[in-house]
């Protein structure tokens, strides 16, 4: 039951500021952020509204370089890599759950699952294989041809779920997962998180502004105004 | 990610795409549908020209008196030295027994025909009219002419007063028919039809000594026409040549003073296909005018489509896909589009293609109604250029959504 964080950093970030301009004017959303995530730890990047979390979570997922600093996914500087290198890198390591969940509207449940894979030019059979198996994960194997609008959110969460994980990704990023779901639904989503990090050993990063979904976590950064106000160990969690 | 799936994703959009796209494929439809209506119509004329070429007889050559130089009527312009004021008439420029001994020198001519015209006045059962009379050689006519015997027989090398009808004046020139057999006075002379063509003149054939006797004013000797038949049709424009530089020889003229012309009725056919092909090129012309403006129109719908994408493309960024694979995707899309636009257009081409000879049927240029022929080639041609089209028009919005970054294009709502 207990989960051992015992390798060095996946994801690193070394004085990381993130500068937006608005015109003649110089916005930083982060400013200096250092922060080392190992394998397997499950953490929450919790703060309020215009803290920087959200523009943490893309530099984090790959999905922007940093305007100053350095990005280490799997000891490799994001910033020396080109377009197409970071795409496959992305693709690979890490896995993303969307608070608005982000499925392709004309494709059904198991044609947005199996995407990442098609992506990646894995073999159609393995491929529609392991679809099928994070289908049946996620407790959606009798609703693999609904398009999402035909599931409801949990359903649809569920779905993206299941793409985060078809292409067995070593981190898990998760956008206010639950933000769009009532709380019984949430709960449930949270927990299908937390027991894939368990059995899986994944790393789980959740960006969250809710401190009640953050318990789930085993480490807790707060953000405040781009910088880190506290990183501390959930006890609750950690024994 | 495989080009097969790109295809598949490409489809799929253009699948649930929305009425907008619809109304681009159908503009790309209007311009591959009038292109191959049109193209088919030219090459329906073409091949029917083609067909009439080859029953007019492509080895058949005639020497007629008198040259035409540009808008220079008549021979004023041979006479040579023009001395004493004198003008050259048609009178005084003849073919004659000469010419035609010149032209069986040619070891590459097969049959020599010699002709004289006038209009006489036939009479039959009280009533009479005026039509053309041609005495023919007709120990060679029946070889040389085009026109098919439709009752009785053509002219024989022993006959005398006797005359081959038109079709026309048999079925319907006087009040009742003429026949086979029926006898008929030309002039003040009597003849015996023994066979009527098949074609719609008016037209009497009569062997030549005795339309010499029936045509006051044609000296024997002299003719109106020479119609020869070459050995090979292949040598038909070498043959000209030779026909040329030898009457040029007896008759004593150069190129600047020619007082005979050599036609085939080759020459003449090429001449209308070609005006053809030009009017056919001209109107595609115009069709494809029609293209360009559906190409503009995928332009503006892959711009939009990219816009309204944007989010996908951030969403299949942040799970792996390259750029390249969102450039192909888009590129697909827009050269589905095209495709789809075409084949779609193809058929419209075929249909309208079917409706064109009841629409064109009246017109004096297409006997019987014009024949449409949609070619293989032309549909092919059509929907490459459909396509082409509609990859080229996809070319900058499809790169623009390549390079969006995916933060930005994940926020875009």
């Amino acid at each position: 039951m207990v989960h051992k964080n015992v390798s060095g950093p996946i994801l690193c970030l070394e004085n990381v500021w993130k500068i937006y301009q608005m015109g003649e004017v110089e916005v930083p959303a982060l400013r200096g952020i250092s922060l080392k995530i190992k394998k397997g730890d499950f953490i929450a990047i919790v703060g309020a509204s215009g803290s920087g979390k959200s523009t943490m979570m893309n530099l984090v997922g790959c999905l922007d370089t940093p305007s100053k600093g350095n990005v280490f996914l799997k000891s490799r500087n994001i910033a020396d890599l080109c377009e197409s290198d970071l795409a496959t890198l992305r693709g690979k390591t890490i896995g993303f759950i969307f608070q608005q969940y982000n499925l392709l509207p004309n494709m059904t449940a198991y044609e947005n699952v199996v995407l990442p894979l098609e992506l990646q030019e894995v073999d159609d059979d393995v491929a529609e294989k392991q679809a099928k198996k994070v289908l049946k994960l996620v407790g959606l194997e009798d609703k693999i041809h609904h398009r999402p609008s035909q599931l409801s959110g949990g359903q649809q969460q569920r779905v993206a779920i299941a793409r985060c994980l078809v292409g067995n990704p070593e981190i898990i990023l998760a956008d206010e997962p639950t933000g769009a779901l009532d709380s019984v639904t949430g709960k449930g989503v949270l927990n299908m998180l937390e027991k894939i990090w368990k059995e899986e050993g994944k790393t789980v990063i959740m960006v969250t502004h809710d401190l009640h979904l953050a318990e789930y976590a085993h480490n807790i950064i707060e953000l405040k105004d781009g910088k880190i106000l506290r990183m501390e160990k959930n006890h609750k969690k950690v024994h | 990610m495989k080009t097969s799936k790109c295809l598949k994703y490409a489809l799929n959009m253009v699948m649930h795409s929305k009425l907008r796209s619809w109304l681009t494929i159908l503009g790309i439809v209007i311009g591959v549908g009038s292109v191959i209506a049109i193209m088919s119509l030219g090459e329906g004329l073409q091949q029917s020209m083609d067909a009439q070429m080859s029953s007019l007889g492509g080895d058949i050559l005639t020497i007629t008196p008198g040259f035409s130089r540009g808008i220079t009527f008549g021979h004023k312009s041979s006479g040579g030295t023009g001395s004493s004021g004198s003008t050259a008439t048609e009178e005084e420029v003849v073919l004659d027994r000469i010419d035609v001994q010149a032209l069986k020198s040619i070891p590459d001519i097969k049959l020599i025909d010699t002709n004289i015209r006038g209009n006489v006045r036939i009479y039959y059962l009280g009533k009479s009219g005026s039509v053309t009379l041609t005495g023919v050689d007709q120990k060679v006519w029946s070889e040389i002419t085009t026109t098919e015997i439709r009752d009785g027989r053509m002219l024989g090398p022993a006959d005398m007063n006797v005359i081959v009808i038109g079709g026309k004046l048999a079925d319907s020139y006087f009040d009742k028919p003429l026949g086979i057999n029926k006898m008929v006075n030309i002039e003040d002379k009597a003849f015996r039809i023994v066979g009527v063509l098949d074609d719609s003149s008016t037209s009497i054939i009569m062997p030549l000594q005795i339309a010499y006797t029936i045509l006051d004013n044609k000296e024997n000797g002299v003719y109106d026409s020479i119609v020869v038949k070459i050995k090979n049709e292949e040598d038909l424009d070498y043959v000209i040549e030779k026909v040329e530089n030898k009457l040029m020889m007896t008759r004593h003229v150069t190129e600047n003073n020619r007082d005979f012309s050599v036609s085939s009725s080759k020459q003449f056919q090429e001449m209308r296909s070609e005006m053809l092909g030009s009017m056919t090129l001209f109107l595609t012309a115009i069709a494809a005018v029609s293209l360009i403006v559906g190409a503009v129109g995928i332009a503006n719908t892959m711009f939009t489509s990219v816009l309204e994408k944007t989010k996908e493309i951030g969403i299949m960024k942040a799970i792996g896909a390259r750029n390249k694979d969102i450039l192909i995707i888009f590129l697909l899309n827009a050269g589905l589009i095209g495709l789809v636009g075409g084949m779609i257009g193809v058929l419209l081409g075929v249909m309208l293609s079917g409706f064109m000879p009841m629409l064109m049927g009246s017109m004096p240029m297409t006997k019987g109604g014009a024949v449409t022929l949609v070619s293989m080639d032309a549909v092919v041609l059509a929907l490459s250029v459909a396509v082409i089209i509609g990859v080229i028009s996809g070319v900058v919005p499809a790169y623009n959504g390549s390079k969006l970054k995916p933060v930005d294009a994940l926020r875009y709502e």
